[in-house]
């Protein structure tokens, strides 16, 4: 599956369009990480605690949206983008979403 | 070295339920095929099991990337002897502390002849009823977990 954030792909001419596909995940760490996390605001820092848990959205995200290209037979997904939301707090919410499209070699 | 040299290792042909599994991982399965796949794995936890296990791999494998040299430092963190006991004590005091703190809160709100035996009742039951939630969701996702490809992915 190619995945891009341009509206179409060198080289590669869209055959059919599928419309909007999306995928979406909300995750947390448990009590520990967020406790660990926390402490690490009050020196500063990456807050590898919370870059894991975006990181872990943000591929299940993709992998929903990728599915649900699949299933409508595209092998493309052309104009992603993400957007994100906190949902409560220590929690995260990534949505992926783009056009699904079959392309072939131009 | 030849492929018959005895000192290497032999790979055992991967059974059709393995090579199954690994095409519907990587999507390459016919729609039929998919779908009996689908069905066997609702009735066997090892071939989703099997599935799961190809599923955090693919995973894996998209996250590869250079570490950066913070990451080897965090590694040494994590072996260096200080720091690891730092964090057990601390850990430890900190959970230890607060199981007692609470312990000895709701004993004491049991002894308190102040208070009535419904509302003691109530509390009760409220922080039981937690602790049969908290431990459900618990089981549930401990029993999950290992079908969770995303627990590998740093960042």
């Amino acid at each position: 599956m190619i995945i891009a954030t341009t509206d179409d792909l060198p080289d590669k001419q869209i055959l059919e369009t599928f419309g909007l596909v999306r995928g979406n995940a909300v995750r947390a760490r448990h009590l520990g990480k967020d406790i660990g996390a926390a402490l690490k605001g009050l020196v500063g820092g990456e807050i590898s605690e919370y870059t894991k848990l975006m990181g872990e959205v943000r591929e299940q995200a993709l992998d929903r949206m990728c599915e649900q290209a699949r299933g409508r037979g595209a092998n493309a997904i052309v104009a992603l983008r993400f957007a994100n939301t906190e949902i409560a707090a220590g929690a995260a919410e990534i949505l992926a979403y783009g056009t699904a499209v079959r392309v072939a070699k131009e | 070295m030849t492929d018959t040299d005895e000192t290497t290792p032999r790979r055992e042909r991967p059974d059709p339920d393995e090579l199954s599994c690994m095409a519907y991982v990587d999507d390459e399965l016919a729609p039929d095929a998919r779908a009996e796949l689908e069905r066997r794995m609702a009735d066997e936890p090892e071939l989703t099991a099997r599935v799961s296990a190809y599923r955090k791999l693919e995973v894996l494998a998209r996250q590869v990337a250079p570490a950066e040299p913070a990451d080897h430092e965090w590694r040494r963190l994590d072996r260096e002897g200080v720091q690891r006991a730092g964090l057990g004590v601390g850990w430890t005091l900190f959970v230890g502390g607060a199981l007692f703190f609470y312990g000895w809160l709701g004993l004491e709100l049991f002894r308190d002849d102040e208070l009535e035996l419904v509302p003691k009742l109530a509390i009760a039951a409220a922080v039981g009823g937690f602790g049969i939630l908290l431990g459900m969701t618990l089981r549930a996702r401990l029993k999950t977990l290992p079908h969770d490809p995303y627990t590998e992915v740093e960042r």
